[in-house]
């Protein structure tokens, strides 16, 4: 293999990891909570535009917006589902509300920030193009955070899911909720938790974007045709399938970009969710009925 | 909670959710809208005491200019600035006595970024708003569909970004993006130009295309025509291609493309850059340790652009930036200053009045000019005027040629990022005083 692929291979790896933590949220609350909550878009958004603003407002390192956004995704996920809840949303209507909500913080991004373009300086953001060399293949800092991010995720969700109680309640509600209430389960307490922890991993995010692209508020449009064959492809409700998603689309697209070109990136990623979508609807990941 | 009570809060959150959704996709077209008496009274005394006087003086019936902007959706960033020029510009024109001895209202309109949007929006405003005037939206695709409308109404069309030039030929569409009928050939070559006068010409260059129809229409002609564009130009000059990079509009992933990029290690990259592609690729090139020995970006954010990786040397095309000998003009270092203190209370980030504020600018100068020739709102005789009479603007004299589809040659000129500021570098007789292209 020459230079260029083996760079395009690598990049998209390690893209795929920050396509992976963009995707997870929406992944659990879709799977395990039955809502499909484009809000999550707008979540990343406004975890890019925090981080923005600690950095050059306040000169923050833009990783130490971590400390404001997870926090603040959690709790912004746990009210929302609290919503949902009070609301009794069913899937369908959770995306007709979850894309207002969508519209609603985009319009309030693009009020505070204005709609032009926002870029932390290099001055500020040592993140920006900071990068190693293995070999001739350079690595970019800030996606392999993202990616080590999404690592951690996928693994720190395959044990609360797999060796907790709460992991145990997140299963049994997936199976039947009904059922879990009768057993004692308090099924609002559980969704409400993975509701914040999955709108935190949104934020969290939102904070990697900001470190090495430009942003806009309607940037979040774009990350549509990313996310939904990285949800689907991984398997609905499963972080692992997430990461595994976001590496195969990641990479795929790099390799497509350098052998075929730029405009071949879209065409091949969603012939493979299509081809997943026919073969394994279930996602690639997961059996059919896991989390 | 009751089944019933549940019932209703469940309708409640849906209808909510509607509500807002339909409130915000539409809100804009409201907000941004100076449109009736109480927004005419808004409008016409933002200039301060002396408009509010000017305005009380004249006691007529406002004369309304219709048009759309991207307020929401992709071109927003871009037409947020046109949004303030144009609102700075009938501030001013109000100041000074309106147009025609009445105040002037721009009554806008979002149309979304989606052309079919600005179509439905310009008909209505002329079938249903009763508009005296009308002005184009921002954008390729957007004013593409709206001058369709103009055309078939019969009203006189300035606009100021189309880059479609060979495909206006509506009679009464007045382009104020000064790029020639054939940019393909004229833009490219201006820009050469200067790569020449550098002193330092490169030998081997490299394209990088962004596939929106106007950076394609610069990197290969027309479709369907052989007039051929910055590639074929570049071969003439005897330049080696030795890449050629086609990526879509929205590419998010730059690695694959900076790395094809830094293997071809042209002495020049040419990128059909829109927005923030140009510190995209900048990024990426330098996360994999590449620095390009010299770099061109087609029509790119110009705030973006100065942040950067290795962005000093940066070339781009160019109408206007705020300093000497364009700011000679008192007033345009007047309408300069404004511009930027309005940006700046406006909330964006960049705030110098550049090549978008300008030709946005130079839009409202063609159509109060045209107005004021013919004497009248008559579309006919308006047009008439502006075809048959040179318009003097803050670019300089525009002299629309009918046999050229209204263009007026290509006064692109080329400007540099040098010492972490835009200047214009050439040609020499508008260059900032003590400068000249550095490759």
């Amino acid at each position: 293999m020459n230079e260029v692929l083996n760079q395009a291979i690598v990049s998209g790896l390690l893209i795929g990891g920050l396509y992976a933590v963009m995707s997870v949220g929406i992944s659990l609350t879709w799977g395990v909570l039955k809502i499909i909550n484009l809000a999550h878009f707008s979540f990343v958004l406004l975890g890019a535009y925090v981080t923005y603003e600690l950095t050059t407002s306040f000169g923050w390192d833009p990783l130490l917006a971590l400390l404001v956004v997870i926090p603040g995704g959690f709790l912004t996920g746990m009210i929302m589902q609290i919503f949902f809840e009070l609301a009794k949303v069913d899937e369908f209507q959770s995306l007709i509300i979850s894309f207002g909500i969508f519209i609603i913080f985009q319009s309030i991004t693009r009020t505070i920030w204005s709609a032009d373009f926002r870029r932390i300086g290099g001055d500020l953001n040592r993140y920006e193009s900071m990068s190693f060399f293995i070999g001739d293949i350079a690595v970019q800092v800030a996606p392999l955070l993202a990616f080590c991010v999404a690592v951690a995720i996928a693994v720190g969700m395959s044990l609360l899911l797999g060796r907790t109680y709460f992991g145990k309640a997140v299963r049994a509600i997936v199976d039947d909720p009904e059922i879990a209430r009768a057993y004692g389960i308090d099924v609002r307490r559980v969704a409400v938790i993975l509701s914040g922890l999955a709108t935190a991993f949104s934020a969290t995010a939102g904070v990697f974007i900001a470190t090495f692209q430009s942003l806009t508020p309607n940037m979040s449009f774009g990350w549509f045709g990313i996310v939904f064959p990285v949800v689907i492809l991984g398997g609905l409700g499963s972080a692992v399938g997430a990461l595994g998603a976001g590496v195969i689309v990641g990479v795929a697209a790099g390799v497509a970009t350098t052998e075929w070109g730029p405009l071949s990136a879209s065409l091949v990623t969603f012939l493979i969710l299509i081809g997943a979508l026919l073969f394994r609807p279930q996602g690639l990941f997961t059996r059919e009925s896991s989390t | 909670m009751s089944r019933s009570v549940r019932r209703r809060l469940q309708l409640l959150a849906v209808l909510a959710a509607l509500a807002l959704v339909a409130t915000a996709c539409g809100g804009d077209d409201s907000s941004d809208t100076t449109a009736g008496p109480s927004a005419t009274t808004s409008t016409t005394a933002g200039g301060g005491g002396d408009a509010t006087t000017t305005t009380e003086a004249m006691n007529d019936e406002p004369i309304v200019v219709g048009g759309s902007l991207a307020l929401t959706g992709f071109l927003a960033p871009t037409a947020a600035i046109h949004k303030v020029a144009g609102d700075l510009f009938v501030e001013r024109l109000n100041a000074s006595g309106g147009l025609l001895g009445r105040p002037v209202v721009w009554d806008v309109r979002d149309d979304e970024s989606v052309p079919d949007q600005a179509a439905s929006l310009y008909e209505r405003l002329i079938s249903e708003e009763g508009v005296d005037l009308i002005l184009g939206p921002y954008g390729t695709g957007t004013i593409t569909a709206a001058m369709a409308v103009a055309e078939r109404e019969g009203f006189v069309f300035p606009h100021h970004t189309a880059s479609l030039t060979y495909a206006y030929t509506y009679a009464c569409h007045f382009p104020t993006w000064p790029v020639g009928l054939k940019t393909n050939i004229s833009n490219p070559n201006i820009v050469y130009d200067a790569l020449e006068a550098s002193g330092n010409p490169p030998e081997t260059i490299a394209f990088v295309m962004n596939e929106f129809p106007g950076t394609q229409l610069i990197a290969y002609g027309p479709p369907g025509s052989d007039e051929g564009g910055a590639i074929s130009e570049a071969r003439k000059r005897g330049w080696d291609v030795v890449a050629e990079i086609n990526f879509p509009t929205g590419t998010s992933d730059w690695a694959p493309i900076a790395a094809q990029v830094a293997q071809a290690d042209p002495d020049f990259i040419y990128v059909g850059a829109l927005g923030v592609d140009g510190p995209n690729l900048l990024t990426a090139l330098d996360a994999i340790g590449y620095a390009p020995r010299g770099h061109f970006y087609q029509w790119p954010a110009p705030g973006p652009m100065l942040g950067a990786p290795n962005a000093e040397g940066a070339f781009s095309v160019a109408t206007f930036e705020p300093h000497a000998p364009f700011t000679d003009d008192p007033e345009a270092a007047e309408i300069s200053q404004q511009f930027a203190e309005a940006a700046a209370a406006a909330g964006l980030p960049y705030t110098a009045f550049e090549t978008q504020a300008s030709v946005s600018w130079v839009a409202w100068e063609v159509l109060v000019a045209g107005v004021e020739g013919a004497g009248s709102l008559d579309q006919d005789a308006i047009c008439d005027y502006l075809i048959n009479n040179p318009i003097d603007t803050l670019l300089g004299t525009i002299d629309f040629n009918p046999d050229e589809q209204n263009y007026y040659g290509d006064l692109s000129v080329v400007k540099q990022i040098q010492n972490g500021e835009w200047i214009v570098v050439h040609p020499a007789n508008v260059a900032k005083p003590g400068t000249a292209p550095i490759l």
